[in-house]
């Protein structure tokens, strides 16, 4: 069966996220009190590498389950990480938490195992750092992450297949992303093809829509072609986002319209909890 | 004469031995035998299981409930973890807890015939385990040669007499395997729940009645072969060295009938009375 492959050191996976770095991203996303969608998306991508670190760390150290390599899109199309991994891709998980660009301190709230809730200090890794500059270049986005791709699945054939998650708020301003998306997802490993997530972040206050199963309810004609080269959820998936509350259909896929802050993150922790992690 | 103990053990493939997290212990002169499995998804899970087992069979839970007797393992958990030079990630990690199963057994003489009085019911942490599990009867001391056991998780206990399986404890088929089992932590504040979740059981045996302990992976596989009409035992009782169970485990996990885990086995037999 397909993306049923364990993730182990020797057949790790790898993700990638395409973050849009547009000047549009200064905008306030839906249903965050007046935070920049910018800021919401590079502190959403800081927790979920903060969450799979955690995830994958055992005893002194991080087991290298993936590989992870963030690019943003706009004034250039580059890759993204602060810091000591400025300039570089594909990077194993254990070196990613060796080297955030800084550590801060942020206030959460935490059961004290007794049905309260006490505030603690946490440490809060900052890999990424917002941007929004220039236009949306997605097609050359994702064809750097198809060209990162080309080195990569051949050289992990058993693996469980990459995950490519992307976020944006606006529609591509070059020849994406149907073309270079098509490519993507048709490069495979023998556990199955590339999947391609696609999140539409907007400044509309308008109930989320996530994982639809047909693009009946979209709004336009660019949400319909981003749903259009989003991939099926493997059963694997919909099995667990039906577990954390998600109503989906048998082809639903991965793409969310209009996610706010909660639903960014939720989405995000489906794609990024693939089973067999060992 | 005292009961013969073999056990096997082996990393998941792809680890090394010192990441092997199932643990087991026993004691041939009180007759008690521990196993436990690390989850692999928390860290310093092994030292945890260890503790457990090695606790169980040397010095078992008596008198007091099961939070004072998991209070100072707790205790010695937090401080064999190296806190000083953690990476902000593994202490975060730590601060969680490790996790594991814990699967214990006692097998128990028959009580001195009458007129002598029967021994005194202990009281305790056996009690006090039937106490909080409802469907189970109160403790009665059974009149001849019996066993007890506890467990937290799905790590499981067969029962074998001849070529019956009598009893499979606490999980008796294979599609129980599914759920994420609770497990005892290393953080009291994730134990809450669990202690409703403490099963226990016991029953007669008869002199050469065979207990196997193992963990979830070959646990599983027993309860499917036994499903499909085998039967599972003949072929643990046939391994002799570890290189026997080497090759057993290999051949199961390429045929893909034995998940890929640490993967734990005792079998322990008694001819006394």
């Amino acid at each position: 069966m397909p993306y049923s492959a364990e993730i182990s050191r020797a057949n790790p996976s790898c993700f990638i996220f395409l973050i849009d770095q547009s000047g549009s991203m200064v905008d306030p996303i839906s249903g965050s009190e007046g935070k920049r969608k910018c800021d919401s998306v590079s502190d959403a991508i800081n927790r979920l590498l903060h969450n799979l670190i955690i995830k994958c760390a055992r005893g002194e150290g991080v087991r290298n389950f993936y590989e992870v390599c963030v690019i943003g899109y706009g004034a250039t199309v580059a890759p993204a990480f602060s810091g000591p991994l400025a300039g570089r891709d594909l990077v194993p998980l254990s070196e990613v938490a060796n080297s955030p660009a800084r550590v801060e301190e942020r206030i959460k709230k935490v059961s004290d195992g007794a049905g309260g809730v006490i505030e603690q200090k946490v440490k809060f890794p900052v890999w990424f750092e917002p941007v929004a500059k220039g236009i949306t270049p997605m097609g050359t986005a994702i064809a750097m992450a198809s060209s990162l791709l080309e080195t990569w699945v051949p050289k992990h054939r058993g693996s469980y297949p990459p995950i490519v998650i992307n976020i944006t708020d606006g529609e591509a301003t070059d020849s994406g992303p149907v073309p270079q998306a098509t490519v993507l997802t048709n490069q495979a490993t023998d556990d199955g093809n590339t999947l391609l997530f696609n999140c539409h972040i907007s400044s509309q206050p308008v109930p989320p829509i996530v994982f639809p199963d047909s693009d009946a309810s979209l709004p336009d004609e660019f949400s319909r072609t981003l749903f259009s080269v989003s991939s099926p959820l493997p059963i694997s998936l919909r099995e667990l986002a039906r577990s954390e509350n998600f109503t989906l259909g048998a082809s639903s896929r991965g793409f969310a319209f209009n996610a706010d802050l909660v639903e960014l993150i939720r989405f995000l922790d489906i794609g990024t909890r693939a089973s067999n992690l060992r | 004469m005292l009961p013969e103990v073999k056990t096997f053990w082996l990393p998941k493939q792809g680890n090394t031995a010192e990441e092997y997290e199932d643990a087991f212990s026993f004691s041939i002169s009180a007759r008690r035998f521990g196993m436990a499995d690390g989850a692999t998804e928390s860290s310093f899970a092994d030292i945890w299981a260890r503790r457990l087992a090695e606790s169980f069979a040397q010095t078992p839970p008596e008198g007091t409930d099961l939070d004072a007797w998991l209070g100072p393992l707790q205790a010695e958990w937090r401080s064999s973890v190296p806190w000083d030079r953690l990476p902000w990630f593994a202490e975060e990690k730590a601060k969680n807890g490790a996790f594991s199963t814990l699967l214990g057994l006692e097998l128990m003489s028959a009580p001195p015939p009458p007129p002598a009085p029967p021994p005194p019911p202990k009281v305790g942490f056996w009690a006090r385990l039937f106490g909080v599990t409802p469907q189970i009867a109160p403790v009665q001391v059974p009149e001849g040669p019996s066993w007890r056991a506890v467990s937290v998780g799905d790590s499981c206990l067969f029962q074998v007499r001849g070529d019956r399986l009598l009893r499979a404890f606490p999980n008796d088929k294979a599609e129980q395997f599914n759920a994420r089992p609770l497990l005892l932590c290393s953080n009291p504040s994730w134990n809450h729940t669990v202690r409703h979740a403490v099963k226990a059981v016991q029953g007669p045996r008869e002199p050469g009645d065979a207990f196997l302990l193992a963990t979830d992976a070959l646990s599983h596989w027993f309860l499917t072969q036994h499903e499909a009409g085998k039967k599972p035992w003949n072929v643990l009782f046939e391994l002799r060295a570890e290189s026997d169970f080497e090759s057993f485990v290999s051949i199961k996990r390429k045929e893909g009938n034995l998940k890929n885990d640490d993967t734990t086995l005792m079998v322990v037999r008694w001819q006394s009375a």
